[in-house]
């Protein structure tokens, strides 16, 4: 009950969240020297028609009014139009959206994967039996020294080793291009496993190995600093002595007992770097080419096209605390502590 | 002779990443407030019979030329001073901004530090690059709004750590003595809370000058950072991926040069803070 009670408020607050930020965004974006009325008419346009547009987008009122009637038209679904594209900003973002997640989701994986096999590796080096503090300084350095390469830098680097010189991987859009995309849910990696395509969901995989590693490594430098740091902290509680006087060996002492409680701070530091991850997937879907909320964003951002940046913009943050929602919910439940309020 | 070991070579300096740190940035901050001075060619001068040179050390073109026949090498120092001065400018903006918004939270607490406290949650929801992205929509492009966009994007690095470390000096009994003495809540502030937090204040600056440089190349990089007469790391990289396949090196250079200076960064940032002995939890709140 207390749990429930607990992920409620957090999605409470969550939502209060987004509220403000939708405040801030349009703020920021209304104080913007262009004018969305004026691009969205043709351009032969007399000043009273231009009037008339403005005043059936409703610039003519005051901020607040005009905020109120943006709120209430994103909050019945209708994001506007795009000024660009001429198309509704709803249906662009249905098609970004999914592939935007897949990769993220993707990518958290392998920043996971990675961060555990880097976390224990650092334990190993730092363990008392290990290397002591030599190996410690280099452990650290190493970790230092990835957390340098941002993902979009690892993203062309890859282009560079296996698109390039070892012609290895495809560095361009989702599909080959012999392939049709089956629709069903929007999710490619899905719908092609459930139309049964093979084909498809091969090439698909293929094309986002490149993208998601390039997000995953660059997200997995503090996942190891993190796990390794807690591994230490656990090493030193009662129950980890209990089961090494029982006579388990090392390795099930650490990998059975050891990295069970050291998981949960692991968890939240990934939960935490969400943001950032989704941040570098911006870049690394233009890089990419890949068509997700990224290459949508930087689009409307270079033709200043209002309604997409907004909507895009509010998206990444709901996504934001939508994961951040989740993991906090995870944490909670997983956590063996009463927890505090 | 101890003192002037002593003198030379401070607690703070004798560690490893410290060292290697300042070893990686001294010499990109010296070439970079130098470039117009070192650089061998005017950085966009064009030479259209002489474009995508390969590299060759000795040559008039050391790094090799790009696809409009403009130098690499001078193109990457220019670059440099563009970047460190991007760097040093939002890093100390982001640190005035967070630090003051952090002391004025941890000290005062309450409502001020619920305020600030939710500003900085609305701030995090927000990927930093859609942020920044946002804010250049709105600022236009040039290095004053890219400083601008990165401070007010990053302030709350700042502002979320120090909040914490003002909050447990400001618990200390040296800072309620202060206020025992008859000294006001702003010269307390100054003398016993400032003090205390320097060395923390310093690593998170050490940090915040790598992450602005890589900002600024990322902005820069999708053509959102400075006006196009201006050069930048982030345009050398978005030219050199088009001159992939003739002349790799027009991407490597201004790739090697971010990932050094942010290294350099980093491990000056690390090291200080053990040295400096600054309880820093990862990514804490």
């Amino acid at each position: 009950m207390n749990l429930v009670a607990s992920f409620a408020r957090r999605l409470l607050a969550a939502g209060l969240i987004l509220l403000v930020a939708s405040v801030l965004l349009f703020a920021a974006l209304r104080v913007l020297p262009v004018d969305p009325a004026g691009m969205s008419i043709p351009p032969a346009a007399t000043p009273a028609e231009i009037e008339e547009a403005r005043r059936q987008m409703g610039f003519d009122r005051a901020l607040p009014a005009q905020y109120a009637i943006w709120l209430g038209h994103m909050l019945s679904g209708d994001f506007g139009r795009s000024v660009h594209l001429g198309r509704p900003v709803a249906s662009l973002l249905a098609e970004a959206v999914p592939a935007t997640v897949e990769l993220a989701l993707l990518a958290m994986a392998i920043a996971g994967i990675l961060g555990l096999s880097g976390g224990l590796l650092l334990f190993v080096l730092r363990a008392e039996g290990g290397r002591g503090e030599a190996g410690e300084a280099i452990a650290e350095t190493g970790t230092v020294l990835l957390m340098s390469v941002p993902a979009f830098l690892w993203a062309l680097l890859f282009i560079l080793v296996f698109g390039v010189v070892l012609e290895a991987l495809p560095f361009t859009g989702r599909l080959d291009a012999d392939l049709a995309r089956p629709v069903v849910t929007g999710f490619l990696l899905l719908d092609t496993l459930l139309v049964a395509d093979t084909a498809a969901f091969l090439s698909a995989m293929r094309h986002m190995v490149l993208p998601a590693f390039a997000l995953g490594i660059a997200v997995a430098p503090p996942v190891m600093r993190v796990l390794g740091a807690s591994l230490i902290d656990v090493y030193h509680s009662d129950y980890i002595r209990q089961a090494r006087l029982r006579g388990l060996s090392e390795t099930r002492v650490l990998l059975g007992h050891a990295l069970r409680n050291a998981a949960l701070p692991t968890l939240s530091v990934l939960g935490r770097h969400f943001a950032f991850l989704l941040g570098g997937s911006l870049l690394v879907e233009v890089i990419f080419s890949y068509p997700g909320m990224g290459s949508l964003m930087l689009d409307a951002v270079r033709n200043a096209d209002l309604p997409v940046i907004q909507a895009v913009g509010l998206t990444y943050c709901a996504v934001v605390l939508a994961v951040n929602t989740v993991v906090g919910g995870l944490y909670l439940g997983l956590s063996p502590r009463p927890m505090p309020g | 002779m101890s003192w002037v070991w002593r003198w030379l070579f401070p607690r703070w300096l004798r560690s490893g990443r410290v060292m290697i740190g300042l070893a990686l940035v001294l010499p990109v901050l010296v070439l970079a407030a130098l470039a117009p001075l070192v650089a061998p060619h005017d950085p966009q001068a064009q030479d259209l019979m002489l474009t995508l040179q390969p590299v060759r050390l000795g040559s008039p073109f050391p790094l090799g030329t790009d696809v409009l026949g403009r130098c690499v090498l001078s193109r990457l120092l220019h670059g440099a001073s563009l970047a460190l001065w991007v760097a040093v400018m939002a890093s100390l903006g982001a640190m005035l901004l967070g630090t003051a918004l952090a002391y004025a939270a941890g000290y005062l607490g309450g409502w001020v530090d619920w305020v600030i406290g939710r500003a900085v949650d609305v701030w995090m929801s927000f990927p930093p690059v859609v942020l920044s992205l946002i804010l250049m929509v709105g600022l236009g492009t040039g290095s004053t709004s890219v400083i601008l966009a990165i401070t007010l994007v990053d302030w709350t690095r700042f502002c979320r750590v120090m909040r914490a470390e003002v909050m447990l000096v400001a618990r200390c009994e040296h800072v309620a003595a202060a206020r025992l003495l008859g000294l006001s809540h702003w010269r307390t502030l100054l003398r016993e809370v400032v003090p205390a937090t320097i060395p923390l204040l310093v690593t998170l600056l050490a940090l915040e000058m790598g992450i602005a440089v890589v900002v600024e190349a990322i902005l820069s990089f999708v053509g959102m950072g400075v006006r196009p007469d201006q050069v930048a790391w982030g345009q050398m990289i978005a030219d050199g991926r088009d001159a992939l396949y003739q002349a790799p090196a027009n991407l490597l250079a201004p790739v090697a040069a971010i990932i050094v200076t942010v290294a350099g960064f980093n491990l000056l940032g690390d090291g200080l803070r053990r040295t400096l002995d600054v309880r820093l939890v990862e990514g804490a709140r």
